[in-house]
């Protein structure tokens, strides 16, 4: 192949696959024309390369401002939002689904939860009285029988 | 590059769920190749910051058009090319007529006759060869990506970085033979 079919610029910046690439390093071994070009390209990329990067004088941020913040209707999206919103439904649904109560009916629940209390109380006492009885029965034969009153 | 570019995704998916501050962290990661590129491209480091800002606003503006994160650094770097030609075209009929403007080097680089040299012969490419240049050997994009971001043909791309290489070599090859850079 002649000197003209290698793209030396490609070969250069790295652009040739790995077949273009052994082709040209083989024809340049043999032709001083070409290796004067490929040296003087990377010459010019090895200066080009010296210059640095510019460091931006102050740094790009933003901050959440109306132009950045979701729309209105991606908040109903977020998982907080939304289950928020379920409890509060709930909340709603129950208060309107249930009939409210009047006077008379409040006051018959809590004569009922008064009656069951006492009559809990009531129940308690009446098995700490007994208790207490036994205690005392067993007292005073444990007594009979260390004065020897009693006899087994 | 590989975890740059998927740490890159995770970023792009955030910020286009409305995370700012995922879209910061991208910024911050790109901020300095957009300006540089910027910079080299309009010769003005506070038109370059103005730019590089403007770059990033209208990129978080369009995210959600990214089909494909993958192509991001393509993406973000076609419209820093659309900014930055834009205003170009509006300063060009003033900076024809004014005095040739005194354009900032920036801080001195080592070795400084090099650095100067180099900035010297980009100066002298026209703006298209410039930029063609800019983003083949400074940010390694590859022909198809050069093409997609400056919107013209592969053909074209590189016709343009072929040119810009050949006067660049014969500026500053020689020099460096010499050492006289």
């Amino acid at each position: 192949m002649s000197c003209s079919n290698y793209d030396w610029k490609a070969y250069a910046l790295g652009e040739l696959d790995a077949n273009d690439r052994r082709q040209a390093e083989a024809h340049a071994a043999a032709c001083s024309e070409c290796r004067e070009e490929l040296a003087g390209l990377r010459l010019t990329l090895a200066a080009l390369s010296t210059l640095r990067e510019e460091e931006p004088p102050r740094r790009i941020a933003f901050v959440s401002d109306k132009v950045f913040e979701p729309r209105w209707w991606q908040a109903f999206l977020k998982p907080s939002f939304a289950g928020a919103l379920v409890i509060a439904l709930a909340i709603l649904v129950h208060a309107f689904a249930r009939p409210a109560m009047d006077q008379k009916q409040i006051e018959t629940v809590v004569a009922r939860a008064v009656a069951d209390t006492q009559q809990r109380y009531a129940k308690q006492l009446e098995t700490v009285l007994a208790n207490y009885e036994e205690i005392q029965k067993q007292d005073r034969l444990v007594y009979a029988r260390n004065t020897g009153l009693v006899h087994e | 590059m590989i975890f740059r570019e998927v740490e890159d995704r995770d970023l792009i998916a955030k910020a286009k769920g409305g995370d700012v501050e995922a879209y910061n962290l991208l910024v911050s990661r790109w901020e300095r190749r957009i300006f540089s590129y910027l910079f080299r491209v309009v010769s003005n480091r506070e038109d370059a910051m103005d730019l590089s800002q403007d770059v990033f606003l209208k990129a978080y503006q369009n995210l959600t058009k990214l089909d494909d994160p993958g192509r991001f650094s393509a993406w973000l770097f076609r419209i820093a090319h659309n900014e930055a030609f834009s205003m170009l075209r509006k300063r060009r009929p003033e900076s024809e007529m004014a005095e040739p403007i005194q354009r900032d080097r920036g801080p001195a680089m080592l070795p400084m006759e090099l650095s100067l040299a180099v900035e010297s012969a980009l100066k002298r490419l026209s703006e298209d060869q410039r930029e063609a240049v800019l983003l083949k050997v400074y940010q390694g994009f590859k022909f198809e990506e050069m093409a997609e971001v400056l919107g013209c043909p592969v053909s074209t791309a590189k016709s343009r970085l072929y040119t810009a290489l050949e006067l660049l070599k014969t500026t500053l090859a020689p020099s460096l033979l010499r050492g006289e850079a």
